[in-house]
């Protein structure tokens, strides 16, 4: 076997990718092992992970598609006239999402091969020290040997394991290139990744229901997770809370067939029944790491979750291995999170940076109908980290202008602003819920990055008439402490 | 069989023979009109050309490569020129694999690697 020094890489993602032309740049020699093992309804993509294929990217498309339906709706409001009924075609939508998404697949093949990054499609694990196995979809086998490795192998949609999971049931693997109308659709889970499915398959005109076993949106202030769901039943989604599917059977085959999903109460012994055209389980994901030889080459993961732990420089126990990306345990599963990360890491390693990845205060947005932007702690964490006596809550709810005219959800939309009183009122959370929510916070999060205080947004005049000024003094009302829930705007 | 090449001047005429090829791989080159001396006006699709030509040989058996001459520069530089419209070409020269989003503009036609993996990736 020839011994080449370079630094080989188990599966890719765009974050990925970025950090290895980068290594590339520094004059090593890069190779990137990307297969994806296709699900159990055939669906698989090209290169570029998740986030580029069957996460952030379709899902923000098809969310927009929803929108744009809303504003069709408005319109009329607004003058424009049109007779005919509007209707939305699933098969137009998903052949544009994904002809997009096939130009960025083809746009990181491209730059990986003009950076001279050898790339492979092939399944990647490890057999003995410093070696990895290549084996492609003919079965072809290739070692390959490195000085380092960085394993970036993301997730995939956990299964029920109940009967008729994987044979008649799909996933967000499957959905944003599913070749027919999903039609009537069973939603399982309340994930951000189920309720942004649903929110926009409902808001494409489809029958959707929501299966929760116990709350929606775990691990996100649970003020606003309430809000978001209200909302959504407010525009036709339905929800079965504390019900837990046992049982999936085929009635009738077809795209889309009929399903029959019967479901025990997590309360007491209920059961219920009932017929789908469509089970999308969106339970969680699972971390890749369990068949890559992880054993072989002495690599701890966490056993129960399946988590590699590492230290602040994304190293994992075995110093010449590092990762990155949703596979790590104890760290945002965010795609922005991991370009950084991976970027950082190859710096230090290849061009004497010092600099970490910032973990803190890093900002979400969940693309719900109803849009919510996040950065810092929720309320529920600022509470039990500081105090509730030593925390401040501005809150606020607002009717965006545009929803006016078209007399649309009239103070659905909230803000809420999280202040330590024992740090200068340092702002240490920040909350919003209402539309361009990601616009809205990119900005904010920036500025809690550099210490923002209330005083310090107070002095900020605000811009009007836009929903973020919202955010600005004027416009909120200070809670009493004794009852953090206080008069609404 | 191998692959074999057709030539075509203007839109419509790639158009009919884009379609009458249906079925096959078809990859097209995208260059500037040429003057009576075999210049074309456009000076990219003068370097890109050669380069191009030189890896036609990794394209797949059964493929088609149609050479297509866009028109002359004035026609070119029309916003709604129908190459730009309807098949959304930026530049030329401009070299894809008809029907995917897989294509090579410009200063990419440069580079005989990337050439070669357009002909040989599926």
């Amino acid at each position: 076997l020839f011994l080449k020094k370079h630094k080989g890489s188990n599966d890719t993602s765009q974050y990925h990718l970025q950090a290895l032309i980068e290594a590339a740049k520094y004059g090593k020699k890069v190779m990137v092992l990307d297969f994806v093992t296709p699900t159990p309804q055939g669906s698989s993509w090209g290169l570029g992970g998740t986030c580029v294929n069957v996460g952030c990217i379709p899902k923000k498309l098809m969310h927009q598609a929803a929108l744009l339906g809303q504003a069709l709706q408005d319109s009329r409001k607004f003058g424009w006239h049109f007779t005919e009924e509007v209707k939305h075609n699933w098969m137009t939508m998903t052949e544009s999402v994904q002809n997009y998404i096939g130009s960025l697949n083809w746009g990181y093949r491209v730059a990986l091969r003009d950076s001279k990054v050898t790339y492979e499609n092939a399944y990647g694990e490890f057999v003995g020290p410093h070696t990895i196995k290549a084996t492609n979809k003919k079965g072809i086998e290739k070692l390959y040997t490195a000085e380092r490795f960085l394993i970036a192998t993301g997730e995939r949609p956990r299964y029920l394991g109940i009967p008729g999971d994987k044979e008649y049931c799909i996933s967000s693997d499957d959905l944003f290139s599913l070749p027919y109308c999903p039609g009537k659709t069973l939603v399982v889970g309340a994930s951000y990744v189920a309720l942004e499915c649903a929110g926009f398959l409902a808001g494409l005109g489809l029958d959707v229901t929501v299966m929760v076993r116990s709350i929606l949106l775990r691990g996100f202030d649970q003020d606003m997770a309430n809000r978001i769901g209200e909302y959504m039943k407010d525009h036709g989604v339905n929800f079965i809370r504390e019900f837990v599917p046992i049982k999936v059977e085929q009635v009738e085959e077809g795209t889309p067939g009929i399903l029959k999903v019967t479901a025990k109460s997590t309360t007491g012994d209920q059961i219920i029944e009932g017929e789908y055209n469509t089970v999308l389980l969106a339970i969680g994901r699972d971390p890749c790491t369990r068949k890559i030889g992880l054993d072989k080459v002495g690599v701890s993961i966490n056993e129960k979750t399946g988590k590699i732990p590492v230290n602040d420089e994304e190293q994992t126990n075995v110093p010449y291995i590092y990762a990155v990306g949703d596979i790590l345990q104890d760290k945002l599963e965010l795609t922005p999170v991991a370009i950084q990360a991976g970027r950082l890491l190859v710096r230090r390693l290849y061009a004497g940076a010092t600099t970490k990845c910032d973990y803190v205060n890093v900002p979400t947005t969940v693309f719900t109908p109803l849009e919510y932007g996040a950065c810092g702690y929720s309320e529920e964490t600022a509470v039990e980290k500081f105090g509730e006596e030593n925390i401040e809550v501005y809150h606020s709810n607002f009717w965006p202008l545009e929803w006016t005219v078209p007399s649309r959800d009239n103070n659905k939309c909230y803000a809420k602003i999280i202040c330590n009183i024992q740090d200068n009122e340092r702002v240490i959370g920040f909350h919003i819920l209402g539309p361009n929510a990601g616009e809205v916070t990119q900005g904010f999060a920036a500025a809690i990055k550099c210490g923002l205080t209330k005083e310090q947004l107070d002095s900020t005049v605000g811009i009007h008439p836009v929903c973020a000024e919202v955010c600005i003094q004027s416009h909120l009302k200070v809670t009493s402490k004794s009852c953090i829930h206080g008069i609404l705007g | 069989m191998g692959w074999e090449e057709v030539q075509v001047r203007g839109y419509p005429e790639f158009v009919r023979t884009a379609q009458s090829y249906h079925g096959r791989a078809i990859f097209a080159l995208f260059c500037g009109d040429k003057d009576a001396e075999g210049r074309s006006w456009c000076p990219d699709c003068v370097t890109a050309e050669p380069i191009v030509r030189k890896e036609l040989h990794n394209l797949p058996d059964e493929s088609v490569f149609i050479y297509c001459l866009v028109g002359d520069r004035a026609y070119w530089k029309d916003p709604n020129n129908e190459f730009r419209k309807n098949l959304k070409l930026t530049g030329v020269p401009t070299l894809l694999k008809y029907g995917t989003p897989q294509k090579l503009v410009e200063e990419e036609c440069f580079k005989g690697e990337l050439v070669r993996m357009l002909f040989t990736e599926d």
